[in-house]
């Protein structure tokens, strides 16, 4: 039996009911008297200086009630306070077709989209910059002017271990290089804002946003009105996966319009405008050198990265730092060097998407692991567990590694899938592929420096049993909400269904930073139950006093308090929290969560990475291709996922499935296309995303190694298991045909070019992949030479980054 | 003067505002459009929806490629005549029509003409149906069930083919049909591969099934290939769209020849 009467049942969710019967209410479904509908114009040019913007003939059209540009809100803003350089509305320039430049409110949205057209701008065009070479090469055009050398964003170096020994020592080095193509979220729900100004003199702000708290900061910022003024709630997220976790034009532009009107406003991007906002997977050109003994064993790691960011900076820092943080957590790793480079480019943002920054150097070093079982005649499984990084451990790079369930996931998957009798045995045709990877449970930092917990929440017990958590978690569709409600359900002693929630609303709530990096089941998890359990104890003593029994004999479950040695002797939990009040007034505890000091290194840039837990992972692909039509069919994708415990395992397998599905797109279908500077797919027609009936038969296996620190021992489960998927598809289209490919998606074009289709010229391939930088016109190898002289001179002296943890 | 029917194409074009028409009548419920008349030959009407044509086509060509024509929403609502009417090189039912070698009934106060199919499309969205015609019904002669759709594409739903390709083998009326959609300005017949399925079924004996060799259908796909007239775009490039129409031409074969 279990020592649990909530925590690892499978229950629905606590807002599942409302969800599947469309009465869960989003942004958009709000609406208030008298509101105004907005509209954004945005830039038709990839690079332009702004000449004019007059807005004299739309402010004259029907039903057009008030209009702001970029000169209303000049403020820089942006998520990282280290790097913030974007405005809510263009400001003098625009940097990508699809920057917000104005902003219309008007009595219907008719009349708002109608007089976009009826805003004059004049445009001074300027060169464009698409590529990452000519990013990295072209003094002469500047998309912001603080880049110090071309259009370089941040370049950062990090070397630990002893390198040249590493590979000096090595039997065997393979030196690849890879090419992650950029993608987008899409989740279900547009983005969507409504803003209210009201005759109390503050400004409340509904908006599906992954990160209230930040958001609320960046409201007083922009706008000029103190945060104690303005009252952020995140609405029901329609999905998010890292796409609604910057702030946005359309929530600033909402908030002014409202201001200047006294009118509610709300702006709802149509699926377009989404694509623009973007903030998606990078496009991630990466070098990655490692050497090996004979039997496997790795001496030395050398990981590049290029990453193209886009017009902004968004998370891009965090990013750079990610596409090299965590490569060591998995596999022991003695001498490790990260050079990583991010670039603007005139195009939508990058940003974070569902594995930030990890997903694309996993792809690439899951892929070469692969590539090292096949020089030295290895089993890839076997081969994957005899170097794991052993839990309880430091990284080379200075990570804590606490629990670690690597192992048993690939355990796991050999039972489930019988890869090793498969793998190398398949008919031509057939294949089947393994990746391993890991991911944070939270960041180990908050994005602005603070000594504050990265969570809180409150609970209050009522008169009648019920009980009502508060935190500013945002509920994105991921659980959270239910995580909130099992872990004080567990905690009192109550069911989930006892529990009213409230998320994400920064006047109800405690801060919690934020629904991305993983971080709500661990963090708000951790300060829910520390609430809770301060509770619990002003409950159980009123308990104990009643039944006559010593208050640690007693437990707390299915609504009663009872006596561990004789159940019979109990009083409900209702009539426990009237003793509680009675004699300790009203039963209100907060609890707050704040990550362990010294889980990560001291050095500039140690700041991301650090986790207080890491969630592990590894997936089987099966895998079909059609030789003569180059089709792929992913037959099976099994992910076996390490976390820690399922507090409710049928959310965990719902994300473990979820990222299966959404890693799958990436690698066979999903692709950003722009033709000078203009995105060729703005619409779900014609960017592709697997549908019911491409995706493969998905299975979920939860592993779990009951965390030490994590809340009844749980880790995250959303983001991670998505970066396995996409490598070990790769792995095992390789195993079916003999083909690498060394760059996503894996598409039909692309499979019989390597088999020699496509044209008559019957040229086969057993590679397709970048062979370095150099696609633009720039010079690839100056490029490189330059970095690598940077790269020695600088060795360990890495500049700017997020500010380390202070010592203990 | 705009009709709608079932809107999956109009309502696009209003959404993007390219279309601004002044009048739309719509005419999804006018049940004379709607009819489907079998008698060894096939009358349906303009309206007939996607979901309909899949229990009840006529031809099994057109039901499979109803199949793969969006999402049950999107067949719920979208007719032949919609198809007819766009006039898209990549319309599902278009090839399938062609390879039918139907006829397409237009209507106008001024009287009905029925025009071959071979003659209706002009150019990509383009026809030769005048701005004061009504689709009013497709016709063909039924076929039998030697016949089939197949298409590739990026994915399996809600999506628009690279390239598709119908094949009919009318074995009483010793005929050949192939239609090849996405590959060309409109819709293409294949002469030369018709005329080389024709005498592989002149020998083989058109009234009973049989095993066509690799080499045969190979070259089948071949001469189906030669025929298109494919462009570089963003769903596709010309030389896969080729390389895919070869190797249906050729899967067709085999799959139809098989059918009795």
């Amino acid at each position: 039996m279990s020592e649990f009467s909530v925590i690892g049942r499978r229950l629905p969710k606590v807002n599942a009911w409302a969800h599947l019967t469309g009465q869960a209410r989003y942004a958009d479904d709000l609406f208030l008297p008298r509101m105004l509908y907005g509209r954004l114009l945005r830039a038709t040019r990839p690079h332009a200086r702004i000449r004019r913007l007059d807005v004299t003939r739309a402010l004259a059209h029907p039903g057009v009630v008030a209009i702001v540009t970029g000169a209303d809100m000049p403020e820089k803003m942006g998520i990282m306070p280290s790097t913030q350089d974007e405005t809510a509305l263009a400001v003098d320039k625009v940097r990508y077709v699809g920057e917000p430049v104005a902003a219309i409110a008007a009595t219907d949205e008719d009349a708002a989209f109608d007089a976009l057209s009826l805003i004059d701008v004049d445009y001074e065009d300027l060169e464009p910059i698409f590529t990452i070479e000519e990013a990295l090469e072209r003094e002469d055009v500047k998309i912001h002017d603080t880049s110090k050398r071309a259009n370089v964003f941040k370049e950062v170096h990090l070397s630990f271990g002893d390198l040249e020994a590493g590979f000096a020592a090595a039997d065997h080095v393979r030196d690849d290089w890879f090419f992650f193509e950029g993608n987008t979220h899409a989740p279900i729900e547009t983005h969507s804002a409504v803003a209210s100004y009201g005759a109390d003199d503050k400004l409340t702000l509904w908006t599906a946003t992954q990160v209230p708290h930040y958001l609320h900061r960046e409201l007083e910022k922009v706008l000029g009105l103190p945060r104690s003024r303005i009252r952020v709630v995140a609405t029901p997220n329609g999905g998010a996966f890292g796409g609604k976790s910057d702030p946005f034009a359309h929530e600033f532009a909402a908030a002014l319009l409202s201001l200047r009107t006294g009118r509610p406003v709300k702006f709802t991007l149509d699926r377009e405008e989404v694509f623009y906002a973007h903030r998606g997977r990078h496009p991630v050109k990466m070098r990655i050198r490692t050497g090996v003994k004979k039997d496997g064993e790795i001496t030395a790691v050398h990981y590049q990265s290029f990453l193209d960011g886009g017009a902004y900076a968004s998370y891009g820092i965090a990013t750079t730092y990610y596409t090299g943080a965590l490569l060591t957590v998995t596999y022991r790793i003695p001498a490790y060097k990260f050079d990583g480079v991010r670039v603007y480019t005139n195009k939508p943002p990058c940003g974070p998407k569902r594995g930030h920054g990890t997903t694309q150097p996993r792809y690439g070093f899951e892929c070469q692991l692969d590539k090292i079982a096949v020089d030295l005649g290895l089993d890839p499984l076997e081969y994957r567990k005899r170097i794991l990084q052993p839990p309880n451990s430091r990284t080379v790079n200075e990570l804590r590694i606490t629990s670690m369930g690597l192992g048993e996931c690939l355990d796991a998957l050999q039972r489930a899938t019988k890869f090793s009798e498969k793998h190398g045995q398949l008919p031509r045709g057939k294949g089947i592929g393994i990746a391993g990877s890991a991911y944070i449970s939270g960041a180990g930092l908050p994005i602005y420096w603070n000594e504050m917990p990265h969570s809180g929440a409150e609970i209050r017990i009522d008169r009648g049993g019920g009980v009502t958590v508060m935190c500013g978690t945002s509920e994105i569709g991921q659980g959270s909400d239910m995580v909130l409600a099992s872990v004080t359900a567990e905690a009192l002693g109550v069911l989930p269904e006892d529990v009213h929630v409230v998320s994400g609303d920064t006047s109800l709530a405690p801060v919690d930073l934020g629904s991305y990096s993983s971080r709500v089941t661990f963090m708000a998890g951790n300060a829910t139950k520390d609430a809770a359990m301060k509770l619990r104890a002003l409950v159980v003593e009123a308990a104990a006093e009643k039944l006559g029994v010593p208050a640690e004999r007693l437990l707390t479950a299915y609504r009663r308090v009872y006596d561990h040695d004789d159940p019979s002797k109990f009083v409900t939990f209702t009539d426990a929290a009237v003793l509680a009040e009675s004699r300790h007034g009203t039963l209100v505890a907060a609890g707050s969560y704040k990550p362990p000091k010294g889980i990560g290194g001291t050095f500039k840039g140690a700041g991301v990475g650090p986790s207080p837990a890491y969630s592990y992972q590894a997936t089987v692909a099966e895998v079909s291709v059609d030789v003569e039509t180059g089709t792929l069919t992913v037959d099976k994708l099994t992910t076996a996922h390490d976390c820690g415990r399922a507090l409710n395992p049928a959310n965990v397998e719902g994300q473990v499935e979820g990222s299966a599905y959404m890693g799958y797109g990436e690698i066979v279908v999903e692709e950003q296309v722009f033709r000078g500077g203009l995105h060729k797919k703005p619409s779900l027609l014609d960017y592709k995303l697997p549908t019911s009936l491409d995706t493969p038969a998905l299975e979920a296996i939860v592993v779990e190694s009951v965390d030490a620190e994590g809340p009844f021992g749980a880790k995250e489960a959303g983001e991670g298991p998505l970066n396995p998927v996409i490598p070990a598809i790769a792995n095992a289209v390789y195993d079916a045909i003999g083909v690498r490919f060394d760059e996503t998606p894996i598409t039909a074009e692309k499979i019989l070019d390597a088999l020699g289709l496509r044209d008559n010229r019957r040229v086969t391939k057993d590679r397709i992949g970048p062979d370095g930088l150099g696609d633009g016109k720039a010079d690839p190898k100056r490029a490189l030479r330059r970095l690598g002289a940077t790269t020695d001179a600088r060795e360990r002296k890495t500049v700017g980054g997020l500010r380390p943890p202070a010592p203990d | 003067m705009t009709v709608l029917a079932g809107g999956t194409d109009l309502m696009v074009e209003l959404n993007f505002g390219r279309r601004r028409p002044e009048h739309i009548v719509a005419i999804d419920r006018v049940g004379e459009l709607a009819g489907i008349e079998r008698n060894g030959h096939v009358r349906m009407g303009a309206g007939v929806t996607y979901t309909r044509m899949l229990a009840d086509a006529g031809s099994q060509a057109l039901a499979e490629a109803a199949r793969t024509i969006g999402s049950p929403q999107i067949r719920n609502a979208g007719t032949i005549g919609g198809n007819l009417g766009t006039a898209s090189p990549a319309g599902d039912t278009l090839p399938v029509l062609a390879a039918l070698e139907a006829t397409v009934v237009l209507r106008s106060k001024a009287g009905e003409r029925r025009v071959p199919f071979a003659d209706y499309m002009t150019g990509p969205k383009k026809s030769v149906r005048r701005a004061d015609e009504l689709i009013v019904a497709a016709e063909w002669d039924e076929a039998g069930p030697a016949q089939t759709y197949m298409f590739v594409s990026t994915r399996n739903a809600m999506a628009i083919s690279i390239a598709g390709l119908a094949m009919v083998v009318d074995r009483a009326r010793k005929r050949v049909g192939i239609g090849l959609g996405s590959c060309g300005p409109t819709i293409i017949r294949p002469a030369d591969a018709e005329g080389f399925a024709r005498g592989l079924f002149d020998e083989a004996g058109w009234e009973r099934p049989h095993r066509p060799s690799e080499s045969a259908a190979k070259e089948l796909g071949r001469l189906v290939a030669a025929a298109a007239r494919p462009i570089d775009d963003v769903r596709g490039t010309a030389a896969y769209r080729r390389h895919a129409l070869a190797v249906m031409g050729a899967r067709a074969l085999s799959r139809v020849a098989q059918i009795a």
